[in-house]
């Protein structure tokens, strides 16, 4: 595990490669054949582009859409992986704040599989080995006898102290809340940790991204809570570090989603998403709801790629396609598997 | 010692000759055409790391700022011709 980079950052080589990749992406026409096939034909579709090594590797263990699914987390962990490689200097640091929540998903992972008593192999079938955690400390991880042994792995981790913190409140409750928590809190506060004091521009709309990821996931939160009537404070979740709510405002914002909208709209990037921020007040459920963030986030982070193009802003446009591409192809085949047809499908993908 | 080094400073002439400041034109040219080629370079690697058959696109692109050096030269030999 690499912590503090140092060296020459090579932004040029890095986005180079990243733009040739984000080219093979799916396109639309992709999409549209895709929707109308069924998960043995995706997965044969699968098998002649981009993730023809994963299919080959995990043909012989798995098949139809568990086969598609693991071949995405594989392809999605080795194209991230290698981001991590060429990246150097502060690109790297970059890079890693963000890819650090595969470490998170992870870490939740193991925790929650040695709580239910599932087997290693299943465990490690779950795992996305995309962020900084090598392969042997996973396995090292998945292997613990214990979630306490789990804990002690963490240490030296940035996931270290808060959870030896909330292991007592863990033993206590016997509930795994606590610990799931204070990883995803470890995450965020690293994410908005450390980043540079006096940013040049591109740094400057690079923080913003992530201070509007987190705006988005406080008010994804606080929607789900709403919809849920679940007797819970939306304030409890509430993760710091964004700009537009304060933790005391959330509760009150949660309860009129139209309030909301114009929040978003009246903000700094609001010029950039108002032509998401147009569907999100069409968007009728709150899965429309949720698409309209992801696709206002993609269009962002677009914006600020062509804007900057020798900047991090490339590179995060990337990880955030691709991450949408592999969202995208998992709910065509499990749409598919369930039965549904080609236009309900479509309108659970966010394509650009 | 300031005897030995007073005939030199009051020699007339000027300190940088033009075959010097010749020298001087091409050694900065070069050094900002090595400059560019070093960002170009390193996306164009990248590029061809990914897609092979962009290699003579992009060895095109690297050798583009050495025209810098070539005019350089015309400097040089329209000072001493």
């Amino acid at each position: 595990m690499r912590v503090e980079p140092d060296g020459a950052t090579n932004y040029e080589y890095v986005t180079a490669r990243v733009r040739a990749r984000r080219a093979k992406l799916f396109d639309e026409d992709d999409y549209r054949k895709l929707v109308r096939m069924g998960p043995g034909e995706i997965a044969r579709f699968m098998e002649e582009t981009e993730y023809e090594t994963e299919m080959n590797e995990l043909g012989a263990r798995f098949s139809g859409v568990d086969l598609i699914e693991y071949a995405l987390n594989r392809n999605l962990a080795k194209h991230f992986d290698d981001l991590l490689e060429w990246a150097d200097g502060k690109l790297y640091d970059y890079v890693v704040r963000y890819l650090r929540k595969f470490d998170a998903w992870n870490v939740k992972t193991t925790l929650r599989g040695l709580y239910s008593g599932a087997s290693t192999a299943e465990i490690e079938d779950d795992l996305i080995g995309a962020g900084e955690f090598s392969d042997a400390f996973l396995s090292r991880l998945v292997n613990a006898s214990s979630i306490e042994a789990v804990v002690e792995q963490l240490d030296g981790t940035i996931f270290g102290d808060a959870a030896a913190d909330a292991y007592e409140l863990y033993e206590e409750m016997g509930v795994l809340v606590p610990l799931e928590n204070a990883v995803d809190r470890a995450y965020y506060a690293e994410l908005m940790g450390n980043l540079p004091n006096e940013p040049n521009h591109a740094e400057e709309l690079y923080i913003q991204f992530l201070r509007a990821e987190i705006d988005f996931r406080n008010l994804r939160n606080a929607l789900r809570i709403s919809r849920s009537g679940a007797d819970i404070d939306p304030a409890e979740f509430y993760i710091d570090g964004g700009r537009l709510f304060a933790a005391t405002e959330l509760r009150q914002l949660a309860a009129n989603p139209d309030e909301l909208v114009a929040r978003v709209r009246e903000s700094t990037y609001g010029d950039e998403l108002d032509a998401a921020l147009d569907g999100l007040a069409d968007a009728e459920d709150l899965i429309g709801f949720e698409h309209a963030l992801d696709a206002a986030l993609l269009e962002y982070s677009d914006t600020l790629s062509n804007r900057y193009p020798l900047s991090v802003c490339p590179v995060l446009a990337y990880v955030l396609a691709k991450e949408r591409e592999v969202d995208n192809i998992r709910a065509i085949a499990r749409g598919r598997e369930a039965g549904l047809d080609a236009e309900e499908i479509e309108a659970e993908l966010v394509v650009q | 010692m300031f005897n030995s080094i007073a005939p030199v400073l009051q020699s007339s002439g000027p300190a940088i000759t033009s075959t010097g400041m010749a020298a001087l034109a091409v050694g900065l040219a070069a050094l900002g055409s090595g400059y560019a080629e070093r960002g170009i370079g390193a996306a164009a690697v990248g590029a061809m790391a990914e897609d092979e058959s962009l290699f003579g696109r992009g060895l095109i692109l690297t050798v583009l700022p050495e025209t810098l050096v070539i005019l350089a030269l015309v400097v040089v030999f329209l000072t001493l011709g």
